[in-house]
């Protein structure tokens, strides 16, 4: 099992879980592992009555949580929605963890989702060989959560293709699977659910369709709330890909990493960290993930083409390049962030003169 | 003795309260109730069942000569107080105010409430596992349907409560000894069944009166100052504020919604918000209604709460009925959770001080309001008329539209002022509804513009407001104003919305000082604007049609005429840079881009060679002639005059023109045709003149040649009819 790159939530946490079902006395919809109560300790955290110490999965509103969790209790689908990086398929790996005991049900969206990985493929050789019959069907996740009564995935379920995405609606409302070729159907056991999650910024790719919505209850995960919780989780991520990847490059001075985070929070909530002055935002997501991207390619360029300290001048391509994603509208968004904010900043000359540079 | 007095220890604007007070007053039927509340007001008691007194309302005390540090007492349908006036005017028994009166409070210095170090519930909610306070009582107390021990339970609690609390300050215990002097009163007035209705923090101490001596110590030698009191209309969104009895209401709608719908109010209130969203087009189905009230459901017993309150009503919408939509929950905040309804106040009332304060400007200056029509023209360098020309301007902030502004016409618009004045009766009303705002003009004024500006997203509107704060010297205005135009520049990308902005903000820069508004203030946004007008120009100005190239040229002047106001050198060089920039672009509308020839010549950087390359250039047969028409346009724009003193336009197409082959001079004239249509017949006549005067000097002419011979004999015979024609004789 050592040798797994990353092992499922309720491998990891295993132990946290079964001290909560130890524990845990109040009432359990059908077929949850834990209560709801449980389950939220699960997410958010906390101590149990035997002083067992549960570690936080998620930092952050916890009525959000709170939200995600009724939403399962009473019956309905659960989509979370948000920028990418704001820790959405985490939150439905560990709820469904906690809930199901099992995170493994899981199907991807992405543009090539055909409607058999939602519903049930078959086994073509077996097809030809016996004709149709329950040992040639190939169950979905979603198939064998209904059959099991537990919590099937979905990833990105905007990236699957609006026809392929209603086939979700008759699961969701009826509660069945129908398979016409065995004129037969599933029926799903009491205890199942779909938690799905989507990007909120390509919500225009495939917007999904008025009816599927409508059952859905919607949860929209935030950005990390303050600068000192952000910097924290960008410095942490790349001193560990820098572990990973070993650049002959000094530790980049934190300095250097809360200025492009600044930029990237100032720029997304559309206001200074101040709040003194709006901001116009680009059409870029500008997530932490993206921060992280430029610092790390500010290493690189520091690295092999720069004296091996992290400077303005490694950031700035980067950074115009990760905030200027439409050449016109972007553009005028970044050129005006300089020109009012950046330029007159203190300590930030260079930076103004480096972006200014790459612009022109 | 005190079997007489029943204590009922509310929460103000709290609708469980109200309820519970109600039904105990029902129960009791009290021969007088003492309510907290100034003394100073007791007769203005008697309004309360009038049937034009309708809450939300305030009582208004305040000294004469300072009407500003007024205080005030709101009362909502659902506030407990209201509840028991309405009560005892409803069964015919005196009603009272009980508190310390305000002519006490305000004489001695410092009127401010000593602010309570902390919230007395927050122990009791915090022992009870909540966070906030105000959601303990309201789940606790306010959706309790039974109200029965209620008040004895409170009472207990209290007690327990003011044993830990700390001292109360000197004016809290001046306060209580009053209201204990007040009940004494009562008792020896010999009322049976005395109700004393008062914030629940007080009603441990309010239980027994007890004897009078420390409390008279305690009053003793307390000055007195005039007070004047009146009701004024107040609005939902007011009572939010903290005022009167220090607390406010965050959600005055959901409380009025648990007033008036007494059962099943989560279902009602979702209800409600769906039908809003629907109003505002969008969606909202009946089974989002019910997912959203089983989702606050089952919320509630996830935070172990016996029902849905606010909280979880507010989590379950926005997650299915707004679908995750921030925006639309912020509809449902501003427009149910605090509504906007407002009160009403019957005639008879006493007058607000607003309208004294009005009165005393009105004597001072000597403006007297009459229903006639006259005209004032006011000479703003005379310190009388500025101040009458302030107030006017204050008053159309206030929606008092006393006097209407006229175009100054012949002298020069910065020193004199025309208006046109006519008092309509009706106006008084208005002054009562702008009370909401302030007690004095100027303040009322200044709020009302710092309202209109947060609710406005228009630059240009913005920047026309500014213009009316300046006009109207409200400085704390003008900078929440100023702020707000440079967060929407922000904002706003439109080129054409910014640049027609500029033009008041410049002209405040530079006519600031006769009103007295600090240039330092203005110029900072004004550069701000400036330099998003640079940034945005060139996306601005490409790809416009006719219509939309006409107007971003009329925006275009008003930025030049900008420019010219504020005087500033570098702007200027930064202007033509950025209109050089795209003099050259073929995207950029002909009429547009003749405008930025004409204006970069006029400013001296673009000579005449210069000129009459871009015109060869831009006036070629390659060139569609729509677009070069348009170009030629932009060009001549600005009147007759100037082209015809300024010969180096006239030089450059002169040469155009000259240089021009036969064939492609026939293409060229009904260009040239169109845009010189837009000149009048006599400008036009004026060019002709030059035209030839040109001629004479031109190196070169070319005149047409004349052959034949006059035949005089032919030419001879035509005079007698002309001279009949003309009336004269043939000699």
């Amino acid at each position: 099992m050592s040798e797994v790159l990353r092992r499922h939530a309720e491998q990891q946490y295993a132990e946290e879980l079964g001290a909560l079902l130890d524990s845990d006395d109040r009432p359990r919809p059908p077929s949850w592992k834990l209560s709801p109560w449980a389950v939220k300790t699960y997410l958010l955290g906390g101590t149990l009555p035997g002083g067992f110490a549960i570690a936080p999965k998620y930092i952050g509103n916890a009525r959000l949580i709170e939200i995600a969790i009724a939403t399962l209790a009473t019956d309905r689908a659960l989509l979370l929605l948000g920028v990418p990086g704001t820790a959405k398929s985490w939150v439905s790996e560990h709820l469904s963890a906690a809930i199901s005991g099992d995170s493994t049900l899981l199907v991807q969206g992405t543009a090539g989702t055909d409607e058999s990985a939602l519903r049930y493929g078959w086994n073509y050789a077996r097809l030809l060989a016996e004709g149709p019959s329950m040992a040639a069907l190939v169950p979905s996740p979603i198939f064998r959560a209904m059959q099991d009564g537990k919590i099937a995935r979905v990833e990105e379920l905007t990236r699957v293709g609006s026809d392929v995405q209603d086939a979700l609606i008759t699961i969701l409302s009826e509660k069945t699977l129908p398979i016409p070729e065995l004129n037969s159907e599933v029926q799903a056991r009491q205890g199942f659910n779909v938690v799905a999650t989507a990007n909120s910024r390509d919500r225009g790719v495939n917007e999904l369709s008025s009816a599927l919505q409508r059952r859905f209850n919607i949860v929209v995960l935030p950005v990390p709330v303050d600068l000192a919780q952000e910097l924290e989780i960008v410095s942490r991520r790349i001193a560990e890909i820098g572990r990973a990847l070993p650049l002959p490059v000094e530790k980049p001075a934190l300095e250097e990493i809360r200025r492009v985070v600044t930029i990237f929070r100032e720029l997304r909530n559309g206001a200074t960290e101040d709040g003194k002055t709006r901001l116009k935002s680009p059409s870029g997501t500008l997530s932490s993930a993206e921060a992280i991207s430029v610092v790390n390619h500010g290493l690189a360029v520091a690295a092999y083409f720069g004296d091996g300290m992290l400077r303005a001048g490694d950031i700035a391509a980067g950074l115009t390049g990760a905030v200027v994603k439409d050449p016109v509208q972007d553009r005028v968004v970044w050129l005006e962030y300089l020109k009012t904010i950046v330029k007159e900043r203190e300590g930030w000359k260079d930076l103004y003169r480096a972006c200014m540079d790459v612009l022109e | 003795m005190t079997e007489r007095v029943h204590v009922f220890g509310i929460r103000h604007h709290g609708p469980g309260s109200a309820r519970a007070l109600g039904t105990a007053l029902d129960a009791l039927l009290p021969d007088v109730i003492l309510v907290e509340g100034p003394p100073d007001a007791d007769e203005l008691v008697g309004f309360v069942g009038h049937e034009q007194l309708r809450p939300p309302v305030a009582l208004l005390v305040y000294p004469p000569e300072d009407p500003g540090r007024g205080v005030f007492y709101p009362f909502a349908v659902f506030s407990p107080e209201w509840q028991a006036l309405s009560w005892a005017a409803a069964h015919r028994v005196p009603a009272r105010f009980m508190d310390l009166p305000q002519a006490m409070q305000l004489a001695s210095e410092g009127a401010e409430r000593e602010a309570r170090s902390a919230d007395p519930l927050e122990a009791l909610a915090r022992a009870a596992g909540y966070d906030d306070p105000e959601q303990w009582w309201e789940h606790a107390i306010e959706q309790r349907l039974e109200p029965a021990g209620l008040f004895a339970g409170l009472l207990e609690a209290m007690a327990a409560l003011r044993a830990g609390a700390p001292d109360p300050g000197l004016r809290e215990r001046q306060r209580e000894a009053y209201m204990r002097r007040s009940i004494r009163v009562a008792l020896k007035e010999g009322f049976e069944r005395i109700a004393v209705v008062c914030g629940a923090w007080h009603a441990p101490a309010l239980a027994d009166p007890g004897p009078a001596k420390a409390d008279d110590a305690l009053l003793k030698g307390l000055a007195r100052t005039k007070v004047e009191t009146t009701w004024i209309p107040w609005t939902h969104s007011r009572l939010s504020f903290r005022s009167g009895y220090g607390a406010g209401v965050g959600s005055p709608g959901w409380y009025a919604h648990l007033w008036t719908v007494p059962d099943r109010a989560p279902i009602r209130w979702v209800t409600q918000a769906a039908q809003l969203l629907r109003g505002e087009d969008l969606d909202a189905s009946p089974a989002s209604i019910i997912e959203t009230v089983r989702l606050a459901e089952a919320l509630a017993a996830l935070r172990d709460r016996p029902m849905a309150g606010l909280s979880e009503l507010r989590d379950a919408t926005l997650s299915i009925l707004c679908g995750g939509e921030a925006a639309a929950l912020q509809l449902i905040h501003d427009r149910l959770e605090i509504g906007e309804s407002l009160g009403e106040v019957p005639a008879d009332a006493p007058a607000v001080p607003l309208q004294r304060d009005l009165e005393a400007h009105q004597r001072s200056l000597r403006l007297r309001p009459s229903s006639e029509i006259r005209e004032l023209d006011l000479d703003l360098r005379k310190e009388n008329d500025r101040e009458r020309s302030r107030l006017l301007h204050r008053l159309r902030l206030l929606g008092i539209d006393w006097g209407q502004p006229l175009e100054a016409m012949g002298k020069t618009g910065t020193f004199h002022e025309l208006w046109r004045l006519q008092w309509d009766p009706q106006m008084a009303l208005s002054v009562v509804e702008a009370s909401v705002f302030g007690q004095t003009v100027e303040s009322a004024a200044t709020a009302a513009a710092q309202k209109k500006s947060d609710g406005e997203q228009e630059l240009p509107a913005l920047a026309a407001l500014l213009d009316l704060c300046i006009l109207a010297e409200l400085d704390g205005a003008v900078l929440r104003v100023l702020a707000r135009i440079q967060e929407q520049a922000a904002l706003h990308s439109g080129a054409a919305h910014l640049m027609s902005a500029m033009l008041p903000l410049a002209r405040a820069a530079r006519y600031g000082d006769v009103r007295g508004t600090p240039k330092e203030r203005v110029l900072p946004v004004l550069e701000g604007l400036f330099e998003r007008v640079l940034i945005a120009l060139p996306a601005a100005s490409a790809s416009l049609d006719d219509e939309a190239a006409a107007q971003m040229l009329e925006a275009m002047d008003r930025v030049e005429e900008a420019l010219r106001l504020a005087g500033r050198e570098d702007w200027r060089r930064e202007w033509l840079e950025v209109l050089a920039s795209l003099t050259g672009k073929d995207s950029v509308h002909g009429l547009l881009r003749g405008r930025f020839v004409r204006v970069r010549h006029d400013s001296g950087t673009l000579d005449e060679g210069g000129l009459h390359a871009a015109s060869r250039f831009a006036l070629s047969t390659a060139v569609p002639a729509a677009q070069a028409a348009a170009w030629l346009t932009g060009l001549l724009r600005g009147g007759a005059v100037s082209l015809l003193h300024e010969d180096g336009v006239w030089r450059a197409l002169d040469r155009w023109l000259r240089e021009l082959t036969p064939e492609v001079f026939d293409e060229a004239v009904p260009l040239v045709r169109r845009a010189f249509s837009t000149f009048q017949g006599p400008e036009l006549r004026a060019m002709g003149e030059k035209v030839k005067r040109f001629g004479s000097e031109g190196a070169e002419t070319r005149s047409v040649e004349t052959e034949e011979e006059i035949d005089a004999q032919r030419a001879d015979r035509v005079l007698p009819v002309l001279a009949h024609l003309l009336g004269s004789r043939h000699a």
